[in-house]
Order: C-alpha cells, then sequence, then structure tokens
C-alpha cells in the first residue's frame, strides 16, 4: 500500500499550524513502515532541514546540502569545542558521528532519508515539551527544535548506545527512528529495560544506568549487558531488536 | 500466564504478564527487552554443566538461560531474539515432540522439556551446524528465525530444503541429508546441503539463513593483525 | 510460470511456480526449498571471477531449475532482509545491482563487465550487471529494506548503496556527495549517482554497506 510518487508535483502538505512560532508543519511522508521505513521531506522555499549524517538516501538536484556539527541551536564556542569533543570520541568508540547535514533549496526539492538499521520511523510535532532520546535514534528535525547532548555516566560509556543521550525540546518537527519495531511502557515506580532496546523517554523519569542483575555472574552470563532502570512517572519507548543481541547470535556462527 | 506477540511479522517480540507471583518463564540469554525491577531473574547454566556444554557445542545455544520469576500479580516482561526476523509460538500438549534448530529457541515456561539430540555425521557437514534441540510437555514453545518463518506441510511426496533454512519441525517427519546437483554444485551453486523431509507432519523454514548474512558481513571485520 | 511474493516487506520470499519442464535462472544460494521433482544444474558464469566473489558478495553463477514430470515450486530469497519485486523486462533493459540480482526468466541476458562503474559501490564484490531480453520475460529482484519506485523527470541524485535497478534509458555518472573529500568524510554520505533523463528508478529504503559496518565493526576479528 505504497502510494505512488506522482512524476511531477508533491502532495499538498498539511497546513497544520502548532504552538506559535513553530511554522508550518513540514510536508513529508513516510513510507515502508513499519520495517524498512524511509522519510521523504517535500522543502518548501527556504525551509532548513537538519538530518544525521549519512542518512540521505536522495535528493533533487537542487537541494543544497551542507555538514555542519550538531552543536544546538545558540551554541556558542564552548558548546561547539563540547560537540566537537564528543564527535571525536563517538568516532573513535563507534557510532554516530554527530555530525547532521542541512538541506535547503531555495525553490522546492525533496529529500528522502533512511537510518542504517531495519526499523520504524516516528514523526513527532514538538509543542516545547522535552524528550530524550538514546543517541542512536535521532535522525531528523525542522524548525526551532533544539537538541543537547547529555552524557550518560561512565558506565553507560561501556555501552555504545548508553554512552550519549539527546534531549529534544523546542518547538518544530521530529523524527526519530527505531532498529525492529516501538512498542512503549508507561512507568509508575520501577522498570528496567535493556540499554540497547532504549529509544527514548519523557516525563518524570530518572534513570539510573547498572548491570543486569545477579551480580558479576549476572553480567557476564546473562547475555544482558547494561540495563537502565527507570524511576518515577513516564513513558519508556523500546525497540524489539538490538545490535549487540544480533552480534551474540551471528559471533558463533563466524568462521 | 499471559503473552502477546507484537511487531509481527518483522521485528517480532513477545510480551509477557504474570497473574501470579512464582510463575516462571525460561529465556535464552540475551533475550530480555524490559522487565518490571521487582521481578526476579536468576542466571542458570541450564540442565547442569555437562549439559549446557553439550548444548553450546552442539545445539548453539548459549550456555546460559535466564529464568524469570513474578514476585507480585501482573508484572511484565519483554523477550526479543537476536536476529532481524518472526517468532512463533506453538502451545504444546504433551503429545508430540517438536524439533527446533539451533539458534531457533527463545522461550519456555519450565513445563516444556528442552533436550538435545545429538545428530551424528548427519548434519556435520552442513556449515551453521543443524543441531537439534527436542521439545516436549506442556506450555507454550516461543521460537524465532532469522527471516520469516514459513510453514510447509510436508505430505506424500515430501520436500527439499535448504539445510540452513531449517527452523523446526514436529515429529511425525523423516529427513535425509544430500548434496543438491553434484560437487560441481556444491562449490560453486551457493546451496549447501538439502535435506529431504518425508512423512507427515509441519515443517517450518526461514526465509532468510545465517551463513548469508555470515558472507555479507566478512568483508566489514576488523582485520586481525599477526 | 510465476512468481509468487510471500512474507512481504521484510523477509520476502518469491514462490516461483513452474510448469512440467519449465525452468527459472536463480542466482547461487538463491534457493530455500523446492518440490522434489525439481533438479537443478550450474551455468558455468566464468570460474575465476566466480572464486573471488565467493565472499562477501555476488558469486554470479546462476542455477537453471527445471520441474520434471509434472509442475513444480522452488523458493527463492535474496541474502538480506527486505522486499521482492519482479520487473517486466523492457526493450531497453535494465541496470541492475548486482546483489539485487535473484532470478530471471531463461530467456533473460546478463552482461557483467559494465565500463564506467569500477568505485561505483562502497563494498566488496558488488558490481552492476545489465539485463536485457529479445522477448518478454520477467526479473525478480530483491533489495535491503523496501523497494521504492521513483520517477527520474530530469535530475535525481541517490546514493549509489540504495540503488537497485534502473531503466537502461537513463544517463548516469558516479561522484561524491559533498564537495570535497573531507565533506564527504564527515557528512558521512558516500558517493552518489547522478541520474538525468526520463525513467524509472528502484531504490532500497536501506543502504547494505552502511548496515555491514554498523554489525561489522562490533564483531570479533577475522584473518586477512
Amino acid at each position: 500500500m505504497q502510494p505512488q510518487m506522482a512524476p511531477q508535483g508533491y502532495p499538498q502538505p498539511p497546513m497544520a499550524y502548532g504552538a506559535p512560532g513553530a511554522g508550518p508543519t513540514a510536508a513529508h511522508q513516510i513510507t515502508h513502515g513499519p520495517s524498512f521505513a524511509m522519510l521523504r521531506v517535500d522543502l518548501r522555499p527556504g525551509e532548513t532541514l537538519v538530518a544525521e549524517a549519512g542518512a540521505m538516501i536522495a535528493r533533487h538536484q537542487r537541494v543544497g546540502m551542507e555538514v555542519k556539527l550538531n552543536a544546538g541551536r545558540s551554541a556558542g564556542i564552548f558548546a561547539k569545542l563540547k560537540a566537537i569533543f564528543i564527535a571525536l570520541v563517538r568516532k573513535a568508540i563507534g557510532g554516530e558521528t554527530f555530525f547532521v547535514n542541512h538541506f535547503t533549496t531555495p525553490q522546492s526539492g525533496s529529500v528522502w532519508l533512511a537510518p542504517a538499521l531495519s526499523g520504524q520511523i516516528q514523526y513527532r510535532r514538538m509543542q516545547g515539551e522535552t524528550l530524550v532520546l538514546s543517541s542512536g535514534a535521532y535522525l531528523a528535525h525542522m524548525g526551532d527544535v533544539d537538541l543537547k547532548l547529555k552524557f550518560g555516566g561512565l558506565r553507560g560509556m561501556l555501552a555504545k548506545e548508553g554512552a550519549f543521550f539527546l534531549a529534544v525540546s523546542g518547538l518544530g518537527d521530529l523524527w526519530y527512528t527505531s532498529y525492529g519495531g516501538i512498542e512503549y511502557v508507561d512507568v509508575n515506580g520501577s522498570y528496567m529495560i535493556d540499554n540497547g532496546h532504549l529509544v527514548g523517554y519523557e516525563g518524570n523519569l530518572t534513570f539510573n544506568i547498572r548491570t543486569a542483575g545477579g551480580g558479576m555472574m549476572g553480567f557476564m552470563a546473562s547475555g544482558e549487558g547494561l540495563v537502565c532502570e527507570f524511576q518515577g512517572q513516564g513513558r519508556v519507548w523500546i525497540q524489539t531488536r538490538n545490535l549487540g543481541a544480533l552480534v551474540s547470535w551471528l559471533s558463533p556462527l563466524l568462521p | 500466564m499471559r503473552y502477546q506477540l507484537v511487531q509481527k511479522p518483522d521485528f517480532s517480540a513477545v510480551r509477557l504478564q504474570f497473574d501470579q507471583p512464582g510463575e516462571q518463564i525460561v529465556a535464552e540469554s540475551a533475550a530480555m527487552m524490559g522487565r518490571d525491577t521487582a521481578m526476579d531473574m536468576k542466571t542458570q547454566l541450564q540442565g547442569g554443566l555437562f549439559a549446557a556444554a553439550k548444548r553450546k557445542l552442539l545445539g548453539g545455544e548459549s550456555l546460559f538461560t535466564n529464568t524469570f520469576t513474578a514476585t507480585a500479580p501482573g508484572q511484565s516482561l519483554w523477550l526479543a531474539p537476536g536476529p532481524e526476523g518472526d517468532v512463533e509460538v506453538i502451545e504444546m500438549n504433551g503429545q508430540f515432540p517438536v524439533f527446533l534448530n539451533s539458534g531457533a529457541f527463545l522461550a519456555a515456561p519450565p513445563s516444556v522439556n528442552i533436550d538435545t539430540k545429538w545428530q551424528g555425521a548427519k548434519g556435520f557437514f552442513s556449515g551453521a551446524g543443524l543441531f537439534l534441540l527436542a521439545a516436549s510437555g506442556h506450555g507454550p514453545l516461543f521460537f524465532s528465525a532469522y527471516g520469516g518463518i514459513h510453514a510447509v506441510d510436508v505430505g506424500g511426496y515430501g520436500y527439499v530444503c535448504d539445510t540452513g533454512h531449517v527452523v523446526g519441525f514436529t515429529g511425525g517427519l523423516q529427513y535425509t541429508v544430500n548434496k543438491v546437483g553434484g560437487l560441481k554444485s556444491l562449490f560453486f551453486s551457493g546451496e549447501g546441503l538439502v535435506c529431504h523431509f518425508r512423512g507427515q507432519g509441519r515443517l517450518w523454514i526461514s526465509t532468510r539463513n545465517a551463513s548469508s548474512l555470515v558472507s555479507f558481513v566478512h568483508p566489514f571485520r576488523p582485520v586481525s593483525s599477526g | 510460470m510465476n512468481f509468487e511474493i510471500l512474507h512481504r516487506p521484510a523477509h520476502s520470499m518469491a514462490r516461483v511456480h513452474l510448469n512440467a519442464n519449465e525452468s527459472v535462472l536463480a542466482e547461487s544460494g538463491a534457493m530455500i526449498g523446492m518440490s522434489p521433482n525439481v533438479q537443478m544444474q550450474t551455468q558455468a558464469g566464468g570460474l575465476m571471477s566466480g572464486i573471488k566473489r565467493m565472499f562477501g558478495g555476488e558469486s554470479f553463477f546462476r542455477n537453471t531449475f527445471t520441474a520434471h514430470n509434472g509442475p513444480g515450486e522452488v523458493l527463492l530469497a535474496h541474502a538480506l532482509c527486505g522486499d521482492m519485486r519482479t520487473l517486466e523486462m523492457t526493450q531497453y533493459g535494465y541496470f541492475v545491482q548486482s546483489s539485487s540480482f535473484v532470478a530471471s526468466t531463461p530467456n533473460v541476458q546478463t552482461e557483467t563487465k559494465i565500463g564506467g562503474f569500477k568505485t561505483f559501490f562502497a563494498g566488496e564484490g558488488v558490481f552492476v550487471l545489465k539485463a536485457t531480453a529479445p522477448s518478454p520475460g520477467a526479473l525478480l529482484i530483491g533489495a535491503f529494506g523496501g523497494i521504492e519506485e521513483l520517477q527520474c523527470d530530469g535530475n535525481l541524485v541517490i546514493d549509489t548503496g540504495h540503488l537497485v535497478a534502473w531503466d537502461a534509458t537513463l544517463d548516469y555518472s558516479v561522484g561524491k556527495s559533498g564537495s570535497g573529500w573531507i565533506a564527504s568524510f564527515l557528512s558521512g554520505e558516500g558517493l552518489v549517482c547522478h541520474f538525468r533523463g526520463q525513467g524509472r528508478i528502484w531504490i532500497q529504503t536501506r543502504n547494505a554497506s552502511a548496515y555491514g559496518q554498523a554489525i561489522g565493526s562490533m564483531l570479533p576479528p577475522r584473518s586477512a
């Protein structure tokens, strides 16, 4: 049930307006969900789409692409230095580089984006709330959206996905991804999520990264690496696949 | 205990909800996505050291399993397998056994008995290894595959299947392993070995196989120096 | 013969229904299962190139599966998770990324030595082939991810890792994505293909080498 791409012209953009200052909703379409979702954004003249580096599949020739550091909108020199440092660390330990591409066009044009791992793309209209995403989950945004890097703590550094989180806030459009399908848990008390399965969370939650349980034997043997233990009230989004589990399934089969 | 298979068929996972404290489920290690913090989790060498080692060497399943025990009513647990693909459940009713390929076992309550059945030389050359686990007893048996799970009801003529794609089959089937198409085909055809099933029963095959993925990632692996 | 595609879109598998004595040509390693009256024969595709491509990609031998003494079926799938579809052969033919080629009717010819594609793909063992047929036929392609059909009406720039197939009527040239190597390195985009003209392009919604990198870097090292 994929909509046909018209040879000329683009689907009419929805004219929904959010909170003041947010601008009109981005004209976009998510196809091939839920498993191999792809995002197409139809840029209007002057609009800028910011997307995770490496995510572009295709674009019209007239859409310009510029690489920038993902330092946040109001980044001063210190924030920029911090972002460079973090980007180098991320490149060293693997994972996202935290460079982003800015796509703009003086006319109109389209950009097609997708993440590296198979799964869904979710759209969210940000209306001033804060959503914390696991760093691998961010795909793209448009509008007055701010991204702040949060450090996951030293124990978080042991897990590729646990090292950094992105606190997303502001007004505008946000797209994020998952490896596998997305489900959610409404936490009221205490809940543990395997670190590799975490997509994001919001609400009145604090979390603690710890080993899965069972002490030393538990950490090494149980196959569960690190878990995020959430306390409080809020919603946690989880994904149904985990790169670490794929690797531990595949490793014994390698020559 | 209640369960729900979510995100079928592509990246299926299982959401379990325990009704009573004391209810248990045994899952292969690395399967847990999330759980109520208060739930008890114990890591074990399933069946003792020797049986576990036998299963690791032969069955492909890891040495360790986790046993989750509910400590209060209404606790939930999410489980997911490693590879991308589907999860299926069979309600075992104590009558016929089910044979599962190595790596396919995801979870089952302790009332389902998991045993290793030694293949002998039959499956020896098939690369990823066609070693079988035998499941019997009562309760839901959750199994997974890399890819989709396609069920074939084997009848009079039988069915031929690439060994790397066998997920599981019911006890009424017999099988023989052969090369397909002669020696030249073995090296150049890309088909490894095939299994010819006969009898009455159900065969589950996966629409993807691990050795193709292994070949695919080979050039992306870091190269060891020395 | 007809192709029935099951388990779409992520784990698709094609069930090819063959009439008595009909054949289908399929890429090595694509067979999952078949009815016992189907026989397989390997065609030579060039011994050295076959051996060279044994790891990490297409070993471009094609097998002929023929149903004897009655109708039969063959189940086929490609290596990575994703969708499949059939393309009707046209008079111009198609360019197909090698690992996307799954099967075809026996009258489809494939040419593997296409110039200008040396640095086309980031992965090893991946190349471009041209498929043509003198009479009506069909091509079965499989992708990593979902398959989207784009209409090129003028120009389009597409990351090469996402290309599955395109009409041979299009002009194309390969280039770097950003201006300069540093920008390409930082921006994460690899090589792109600039298409001009009129025609259809099939893209896959995931990039196999990005996926390979993501997994490969976490695996134990291999000997060189």
